[in-house]
């Protein structure tokens, strides 16, 4: 029986085993040509290459640019690794057929890890606490309540919970993924439980781990100001924004590689289609508790987080926001033909992408603005270039990654009970 | 006109599955399958011989029944969404707007008499409400329910339809329904037993009586 091999150094980065699709029948890999992740990878590669041209030109608004494109792809990431968790957890047998796509999307984390890079050579321009002179009781700058606040944010101590993360988050995906691609080969039958244990600790540690990285990341940016439901803000965007990506790599997958045909169905793109749905809810649900309670208590350590959203042409991003990232998405999708027609699907998936990555550029560049006073609201040229490279990024690296094994476990159990699948 | 109105009203009925007894009374003819598998195929066959009004009765559903009978998709979700989600959010607005703005304004720790992020909740909650409401309501009027007298009850072998039987019933006002052709072809597709069923509370067995078990095992009462 063939033996799951580790690939080399380098590749392990980007796919942590040696190819087993030729183990694999013809119709469960993928037909397409290799110009279709090439084409990606390389447009990303470009746009992220432009983007450091920004540093050169204006750091400041570098770093932030790269912070926001950069928590795009972590928040992405972070959501395919909660669906492959909660199927395992819920024994699902309709996405059996999905699970291979946010199964590599987890692979991602590593990449992060390297591509974090920016953001720490940037913490000082970008986290306001890193400054030392707020420490001190003789300086003008003194802040009384960072200093209350520099047991947790400091720097040594970031740098270890960023590790950690990333530590943990790698371990349960290289678990997952070894698991999985470990069934194509030899279909044990005590994989399933492995996965579902895996998960049943899991759950807990990524919830935790995601809520503290929302904190750490993004909160930070404007240490002053904390919201105790952030960590599920950001995680409705994660979960909102990966099911909108697995159906936009099954659409690539599909229409431009071939593949799959007849086994990634209409009826799966139905469910995705309605977990995209119940995500704008969820989120509109989780941003407006947020934003009531504010609005309720009214205490301006709190409120400082909407003002600044709604001044200098920032409201119109927040209007936005409300409008494209909730109430038309949310009537869009309602009907149940719009979910099944795949072209609706499609548009809506780049929609939903587009609008994640407002959402977190609506939360970092007020804070830029209002350190470093560009006085309106926009959008750099170096943001768009950074946000749009992380996508084809994503995409191509993922589809890279997808193409070297089977598109779907095989040898699942519950992998015919998925073909056989019909959403109602 | 009245006669228009008498069979619009009575094609209503008949896609609620109340449908009207033939001329003399015959309301139609049930027959037993063996097992939910030979009810999802009779209800093919039966549809593609070109019969509209016809039912399925299980203990539990039968999953892809809707589609082996043609039935399309369900209009509830239209219902809900112009009966209950639309009127439900609107009316939230408007009676808060009314009672707090209009009818009787509070100044509460001077905040806005009307304003929508507060209201935002109970908004929220009527539309729920409502919706949920007329998705039952709805529910239940495009089935025809409640509906306490149905001719199908006359049948005393209907009565596993609720424990272990399979039924298919067709309507003797389809106008494909003949009553020879129609036993017959039931015969064909597998039914074990066909009865007719009168409107007026008699039934007599299609099938001949050999087969017959005696009925359910009459409780001991002391």
């Amino acid at each position: 029986m063939a033996e799951l091999k580790r690939s080399s150094l380098l590749t392990w980065l980007v796919s942590p085993f040696q190819p087993t699709r030729e183990h694999a029948d013809a119709r469960f890999t993928y037909r397409g040509s290799s110009t279709l992740y090439l084409a990606l990878l390389g447009l990303g590669v470009a746009l992220l290459i432009v983007s450091l041209v920004g540093w050169a030109v204006d750091a400041k608004q570098f770093f932030f640019s790269y912070v926001v494109g950069w928590s795009f792809a972590l928040t992405v990431t972070l959501g395919a690794l909660f669906l492959t968790l909660i199927h395992h957890i819920t024994k699902s047998h309709w996405s059996v057929v999905v699970r291979r796509i946010p199964e590599a999307m987890t692979w991602m984390f590593p990449v992060l890890a390297v591509l974090s890079i920016p953001i720490l050579l940037g913490m000082h321009d970008l986290y306001h606490w890193t400054h030392e002179e707020l420490y001190d009781p003789t300086d003008p700058h003194y802040d009384e309540i960072l200093a209350g606040k520099r047991g947790y944010l400091n720097t040594p101590f970031w740098l270890a919970r960023m590790a950690a993360y990333f530590l943990i988050w790698t371990f349960l995906s290289y678990r997952l993924l070894k698991l999985s691609l470990r069934q194509d080969l030899d279909p044990d039958r005590s994989i399933p439980k492995k996965q579902r244990r895996t998960a049943a600790w899991g759950i807990p540690v990524f919830g935790v781990t995601t809520a503290f990285a929302s904190y750490d990341i993004l909160m930070a940016l404007d240490p002053h100001w904390f919201s105790t439901i952030f960590g599920v803000y950001i995680f409705a965007g994660a979960f909102f924004s990966a099911s909108a990506t697995i159906v936009l790599l099954a659409l690539l997958l599909q229409r431009l590689g071939g593949s799959l045909r007849g086994i990634f169905t209409k009826e799966h793109y139905h469910d995705l289609g309605k977990w995209m749905f119940a995500m704008t809810a969820f989120w509109a649900y989780i941003a407006f508790s947020q934003y009531m309670l504010y609005w309720y208590g009214g205490i301006p350590e709190e409120t400082v987080f909407y003002r600044h959203r709604f001044e200098h042409g920032w409201q119109w991003h927040s209007y936005s926001l409300m409008f494209f990232h909730f109430v038309l998405p949310f009537l869009i999708l309602l009907p149940r033909a719009s979910k099944r027609i795949l072209p609706v699907l499609g548009v809506m998936t780049g929609w939903f992408l587009v609008i994640h990555w407002f959402d977190i550029h609506w939360i970092a560049m007020p804070v830029y603005d209002v350190f470093y006073g560009a006085g309106h609201a926009g959008f750099s040229w170096i943001s768009i270039a950074c946000g749009l490279g992380f996508l084809f990024f994503y995409l191509g690296l993922t589809l890279y990654h997808l193409q070297r094994h089977s598109l779907v476990p095989y040898n699942d159990p519950r992998f015919v009970r998925s073909l056989q699948f019909e959403s109602v | 006109m009245p006669n228009l109105l008498t069979s619009l009203f009575r094609e209503i009925k008949a896609t609620m599955g109340i449908f009207e007894p033939g001329g003399d009374q015959t309301y139609g003819l049930l027959a037993e399958f063996s097992d939910p598998g030979a009810l999802y195929h009779a209800a093919q066959d039966v549809r593609q011989a070109g019969y509209k009004r016809f039912d399925t009765h299980s203990p539990f559903p039968i999953h892809g029944m809707d589609r082996a009978m043609g039935l399309g998709q369900s209009k509830l979700g239209i219902i809900v969404f112009f009966g209950g989600t639309v009127v439900g959010c609107a009316l939230g607005i408007w009676m808060q707007w009314w009672t707090s703005a209009v009818d009787y304004p509070i100044n509460i720790s001077g905040k806005p008499f009307y304003s929508v992020w507060p209201a935002m909740p109970i908004i929220f909650e009527l539309t729920i409400l409502f919706s949920a409401l007329v998705a039952v309501a709805g529910m239940l009027a495009l089935n025809g329910l409640p509906r306490p007298y149905n001719p199908l009850f006359y049948s005393e072998r209907f009565r596993k339809a609720t424990d272990d039987g399979f039924f298919l019933h067709i309507a003797a006002s389809d106008p494909e329904f003949d009553l020879d052709a129609t036993r017959d072809f039931l015969g064909e597709i597998g039914a074990l037993h066909v009865e007719v069923l009168e409107d007026q509370g008699t039934t007599t067995s299609a099938a001949p009586p050999a087969a017959e078990t005696p009925p359910e095992p009459t409780p001991s009462v002391a």
